[in-house]
């Protein structure tokens, strides 16, 4: 349990991560009140926790706190580029294990993920139902170990309901990511604002009156064209679901298939689920300058080979800015490889967005080491009354009071004639 | 080359990468560059630029020169001027005299050095060439010929030089433009302070309580585009009218002092000082951020808040923790100067474009007719504003409407 057992890039990186960990304590009031309320109630103490989240700073507070409820934590995160390692090396003098490594290769990074399985973890915070996947593919034999999960992304919890679907999952989930506290604010406004300060950061361009066409209108997709619309640009949504579909159209964004959007836009946002949303047929039509960004649940979003073999010229013309030349001369610029645009090229989400976020898992997993044993194998919600009872913590700690039913409301609400 | 004070050649190749970056989206600059600035009437002119020295400052001093002119460049703000960019110009055949960070006295001999070049021409940001050269260069005046003026600050420095019948030359206020405030200043300044503030704190706006100070061009931006990210706005303003443009606009609008105790971020663009001052930090919540978007760095009393603070640190980069005698943490930002110039990289290039569209072109007028021109303030002439609103919009490919012969005449008509 001494960082000495940790896999980190550098120690003495530590000071400035633990900086980075000190402001999201500062800015986390309600996983602060949950910590004293719920997690420090003993069902966490000496329990094994893995911990598989984009390794920068708020998750690292996540992990600091489930091990003063004292948890044995270990952790690692998504994937190299999604590693901050100044934050990986504060976090492992904590005494939280740690596998990352921002330069990792792929086959190291999976190495990262199998030692974080192989501290026979009783409880998982999972993103994209990566240590999952581990779990039921190259480590089975400690399934049996396995209490339950919680997951974060809502491309992990289609993937884990495929699982439960084809008999395989082994454990109760939780799905975090359908929580509302979690979809509602992460999803949407944390996902709006985190990506586009990234994008107009890394570009230093301008929005106003600059075309955005913004791939899919889930709960990303709908915060991604509000916040565009609030940097005073015209929003272009692209669907497949007809019903999401209609809302955009009701909601004032104008919507037509990627197809002729291809050629009208200048800025390219992707947030689906689902592989190659923007792809050769697309690449093949855009204009000169048209800049790419991810801000999906998938690292594929964005075909990168298929531009990559059409290109004539790939070089970086700007931190986290790659530039495909075509041969008819046309340019496109591709932000940080493809990759989560507000994580790679930016802090992630705000932090108070995943104070929420952090607060349902953090609950998800304390109802999991109370109710172990009673919920079987399969995907589950976090029970409604967590959930609302996060939102009035939150609301309690802006200080935003809220009314109550009277009586007489409570008993018409129960009334049937 | 040989001339210039820089800190580092080597670094060139980096700042290159960014000047091309730039050159990438400057169309409407480029337009006119081939159209207008190819009739020879720069051909052996010096220009002078102060303006914040990055990319996009660097291209514009970078087609002067293409343009057959003569050219030194330093910085406006010390902690502006980025050095690869400074080595890329240098590489470039420009002169240059700024190094990021120099101290006050250094900033100022880098001034004087652009002035001892010997400008004819002048592209000033604060008016800060054009007052030494009235001051402590006034055997270099003669051969000037006019200077162009970049911000709202400087335009009141020349306004008081002419009052008092100081101010030897004629200046173009590009600020006066409608291509350069309407655009610079209000959308500029909202999306990269928004932009800036958030990419600093890593915070998130929505449900925020924003406190606006000053509803003028810079203000107007920064409501919007809070607004825009779900914040929540409060303008505070002195003057009547603004205030009440602030309200139409469904603002709330207070006092600073009804605002202190209930707002979450301030953010200041007034031109004036003092507008966050001790008694403001007195009641301010804890966690309460501050940052300026004003071109002076005092909008913000940061010498009361160091007074009244118990301890002082960085939390995270560009973000100063100041702990209050009761505890309170109020969370200042780029130390009360210009947020999204010292924590970001400025304005949009898209909106530089406009901006230095309105420069190029206001020294080239001067340079054409500089002499038929009396020393004092000038407009840019309205024509040229609006080719170059014209020329934008047919760069993003949409196309104006044309009036009828019968709406021309019914404008002319009186009866």
């Amino acid at each position: 349990m001494s960082a000495s057992t940790s896999i980190v890039a550098d120690f003495s990186l530590a000071p400035e991560g633990a900086k980075k960990i000190a402001w999201v304590a500062q800015h986390a009031p309600v996983l602060n009140a949950a910590f004293e309320r719920k997690l420090c109630d003993g069902s966490l103490r000496g329990v094994n926790v893995a911990v598989c989240v984009p390794l920068e700073a708020k998750t690292a507070y996540l992990t600091l706190l489930l091990k003063r409820a004292g948890a044995n934590v270990a952790l690692a995160g998504t994937a190299p580029g999604y590693v901050q390692d100044d934050v990986a090396a504060a976090i492992a003098q904590e005494g939280v294990i740690v596998f990352a490594n921002a330069s990792a290769s792929a086959e190291e990074f999976e190495e990262h993920l199998i030692g974080t399985i192989r501290t026979d973890p009783a409880l998982l915070v999972d993103d994209r139902g990566e240590l999952t996947r581990i779990l039921h593919t190259k480590e089975t034999a400690r399934l049996p170990k396995v209490w339950g999960a919680t997951e974060q992304t809502t491309s992990g919890v289609t993937k884990l309901k495929n699982m439960e679907r084809d008999g395989i999952l082994r454990y109760p989930i939780i799905a975090g990511n359908d929580a509302m506290c979690k979809h509602l604010f992460d999803n949407r406004y944390g996902t709006g604002q985190s990506t586009f300060t990234a994008i107009l950061a890394l570009t230093n361009m301008y929005l106003g009156g600059r075309i955005v066409v913004v791939a899919g209108y889930g709960w990303c997709g709908k915060g991604l064209a509000r916040r565009a619309a609030g940097l005073q640009s015209r929003v272009v949504v692209c669907e497949v679901d007809p019903v999401r579909a209609l809302e955009a159209v009701a909601d004032g964004f104008a919507v037509m298939p990627l197809a002729v959007a291809a050629e009208r836009g200048d800025f390219f946002v992707t947030s689906t689920g689902t592989h190659a949303v923007f792809r050769r047929e697309h690449f093949e039509r855009m204009k000169d300058g048209a800049v790419l960004a991810n801000a999906g649940g998938l690292d594929t979003e964005i075909d990168v080979p298929a531009l990559a073999a059409m290109a004539t010229d790939v070089r970086e013309v700007r931190r986290q800015i790659t530039e495909y030349r075509l041969p008819d001369g046309r340019r496109l610029h591709l932000l940080a490889g493809g990759k989560l645009v507000n994580i790679a090229g930016g802090d992630g989400h705000p932090v108070e967005i995943m104070d929420l976020s952090f607060t349902v898992q953090a609950l998800a997993i304390h109802y999991l080491a109370r109710h172990h044993g009673d919920l079987p194998p399969g995907v589950h919600p976090l029970p409604p009354d967590i959930d609302r009872e996060i939102a009035a913590i939150k609301l309690e700690t802006l200080g935003v009071a809220i009314d109550s039913l009277t009586d007489d409301q409570v008993e018409m609400r129960l009334r049937w004639q | 080359m040989s001339d210039s004070t820089i800190r580092d050649g080597s670094l060139a190749p980096e700042g290159e990468r960014k000047i091309q970056w730039v050159a990438q989206h400057a169309h409407t600059l480029d337009s006119f560059a081939a159209e207008r600035l190819s009739d020879g009437a720069l051909r052996g002119r010096r220009i002078a630029i102060a303006v914040h020295l990055e990319a996009k400052t660097a291209y514009l001093a970078w087609l002067f020169q293409e343009a057959g002119a003569q050219v030194v460049a330093t910085g406006s703000n010390p902690f502006s001027t980025q050095d690869d960019v400074c080595a890329a110009l240098v590489r470039r055949g420009v002169t240059v005299h700024a190094i990021h960070g120099a101290d006050p006295k250094t900033f100022d001999e880098h001034l004087l050095a652009a002035l001892d070049f010997g400008p004819d021409l002048i592209v000033d940001d604060g008016a800060e060439l054009v007052t030494r050269l009235h001051q402590q260069r006034r055997d270099l005046l003669p051969r000037v010929r006019g200077a162009s003026e970049e911000t709202t600050s400087g335009v009141l420095r020349l306004r008081a030089m002419e009052a008092e019948g100081a101010l030897e030359i004629p200046v173009i206020v590009a600020n006066e433009a409608r291509c350069k405030h309407m655009f610079d200043n209000r959308y500029g300044t909202g999306q990269s302070a928004l932009t800036a503030i958030l990419s600093a704190t890593n915070l998130l706006l929505a449900g925020k309580t924003v406190v606006v100070g000053g509803y003028g061009w810079v203000g107007q931006g920064l409501a919007l585009y809070c607004r825009g990210f779900g914040g929540r706005v409060i303008v505070v303003e002195v003057d009547p009218i603004r205030g009440l443009e602030a309200a139409a606009n469904g603002f709330e609008v207070a006092t600073m002092a009804d605002a202190a105790p209930i707002g979450d971020v301030f953010v200041t663009g007034t031109g004036s000082i003092g507008v966050l001052r001790a008694e403001h930090f007195e009641r301010m919540k804890d966690g309460a951020l501050l940052a300026n978007a004003g071109n002076y760095a005092h909008e913000i009393d940061v010498a009361a808040l160091a007074a009244m603070a118990v301890e002082e640190r960085d939390v995270r980069r560009h973000v100063t923790e100041y702990v209050l005698a009761d505890g309170r943490r109020i969370h200042l930002l780029a130390q009360g100067a210009l947020v999204n110039i010292a924590a970001s990289d400025g304005h949009p290039i898209e909106i530089m474009d406009l901006s230095f569209s309105v420069q190029m072109l206001s020294i080239h007028h001067l340079a054409r007719h500089a002499q038929e021109m009396a020393p004092g303030v000038h407009s840019l002439p309205a024509d040229v504003d609006e080719a170059i609103a014209r020329r934008r919009l047919e760069l993003l490919g949409m196309r104006l409407e044309e009036p009828t012969r019968d709406q021309l005449e019914y404008a002319r008509s009186w009866r």
